[in-house]
């Protein structure tokens, strides 16, 4: 039982075209629908459920809801009560309000994210199917992304107004969801207070990342590629579509992952993300980064402060 | 190539914007300082300007961001302007961060 991994990221996007010339031809996303709302689903090739991200018309960016997919229906059940043990009232929803998925589990984070627990989606299976697969399949898109890999969430974050919505998160998501810390940054003058927690349930380093921030709102959302080279490439795709890339390809020193930040046409922050960096296990101790050799952590090469990934986000 | 003058009021500087580019890039692009960059898609709102002089044309902007009563009062996303005349603007947003207390924020 338990939660699985990412299911699905709900987008709002500005102006639709552009977001799918974006998700689809740059990522490499495969559409798989839309729906009366004017909403498209779309899912890497190498995902086998209906759709990973969702994106929504709307005025203005950011993300709607998170989804976690749960390996037994039952675990809904159980999930609402511990939440609520937890002082969170989560809402039972029906099948299909969650687009092509049976029912739902809704609640908000302490940081005021909103999130979706679900065992049943659509499936569509994997582009290269089940049976004797080839290890790609032809005709993918720029960067051939292989599937959603994590969110980062900004959440609310203000020690001296007693605020820190970053431990609140992950507090919960261990004790409720039952979600394992991989890597934390403490800072402050008694090096107490957790600015950043990265979780997982997978056996990566992180199936979401919480970060501190003034308000509410997502840093990015990230697509798993196989290696360095497909980095190198995805950073190609983008500068032959001139997308504007945040960060060019480096590291992080935490989850060792080799990365690109860069945004859809919304603004919405995404990442191409490769590399599984360590193998992630239950039992592993928490890595814990300090405040002096933070941005070491964010930016592996230089160790240096980057202004935009703290200010800039939707 | 057409294009416009742009005066960047409280830095005191100057540049040339093609027609069909939006204000931050052409400022990006000639490594001038002054507008504060992030997402250059209108989602972030760290770009924010006011016109105090000239016109321009807007492509989306985020509503969270660019309120009704702003947009009225001529104050747009400068990754989402397009000149259509020398411009006077002004950067509403602050280059330098305030200092961070926490590291990260
Ligand atoms: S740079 Fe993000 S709104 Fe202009
Ligand atoms: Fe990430």
């Amino acid at each position: 039982m338990g939660v699985m991994r990412i299911g699905h990221v709900n987008l709002r996007v500005m102006d639709m075209d552009a977001a799918l010339r974006h998700y689809r031809d740059v990522l490499g996303l495969l559409v798989q629908g839309s729906d009366d709302s004017g909403a498209f689903y779309l899912k890497g090739w190498d995902e086998w459920d209906k759709y990973s991200v969702m994106l929504s018309p709307s005025d203005r960016a950011g993300m709607n809801h998170v989804a976690y997919k749960v390996e037994y229906d039952s675990d809904l059940d159980l999930f609402k009560d511990r939440l609520a043990e937890h002082g969170v009232d989560a809402l039972l929803e029906p099948a299909s309000h969650l687009p092509f998925c049976g029912r739902s589990l809704r609640f908000s984070l302490p940081s005021g994210h909103e999130m979706y627990l679900y065992a049943d989606k659509e499936r569509v299976g994997k582009a290269v199917g089940d049976q004797n697969p080839d290890p790609w399949p032809d005709g993918l898109k720029g960067a051939g992304a292989h599937w959603l890999d994590h969110v980062a969430l900004q959440c609310p974050f203000d020690p001296e107004k007693g605020v820190n919505t970053v431990a609140d998160n992950c507090r919960l998501l261990r004790e409720a969801l039952g979600f394992y810390l991989s890597e934390q940054v403490l800072v402050g003058p008694d090096a107490d207070i957790q600015a950043v927690a990265f979780l997982f349930r997978t056996s990566t380093p992180h199936d979401i990342a919480f970060l501190p921030a003034p308000t509410c709102g997502i840093h990015h959302a990230s697509f798993f590629l196989d290696g360095w080279s497909d980095v190198l490439k995805a950073a190609d795709v983008m500068a032959k579509n001139r997308v504007k890339i945040d960060v060019t390809p480096t590291r992080h020193g935490i989850t060792r992952g080799e990365t690109i930040y860069f945004f859809d046409p919304s603004g919405n922050r995404n990442e191409t993300f490769a590399g599984l960096g360590y193998l992630a296990q239950p039992d592993m101790p928490p890595i814990t980064w300090t405040e002096e050799n933070l941005w070491r952590g964010i930016f592996y090469h230089t160790g240096e402060a980057h202004d935009s990934f703290t200010s800039v986000y939707t | 190539m057409s294009g416009y003058r742009i005066e960047l009021l409280t830095v005191g500087s100057e540049f040339f914007c093609p027609a069909e580019q939006p204000i931050l890039k052409a400022m990006m692009q000639l490594g001038v300082k002054g507008i504060p960059s992030g997402c250059h898609g209108g989602g972030c709102g760290v770009c924010k300007i006011r016109v105090v002089e000239g016109q321009v044309r807007a492509d989306s902007m985020s509503r969270a961001k660019i309120s009704e009563a702003e947009e009225r009062d001529n104050i747009y996303l400068a990754c989402r302007a397009l000149p259509l005349s020398p411009l006077t603007i002004e950067p509403l947003e602050r280059l330098d961060r305030p200092l961070r207390k926490y590291g990260l924020i």
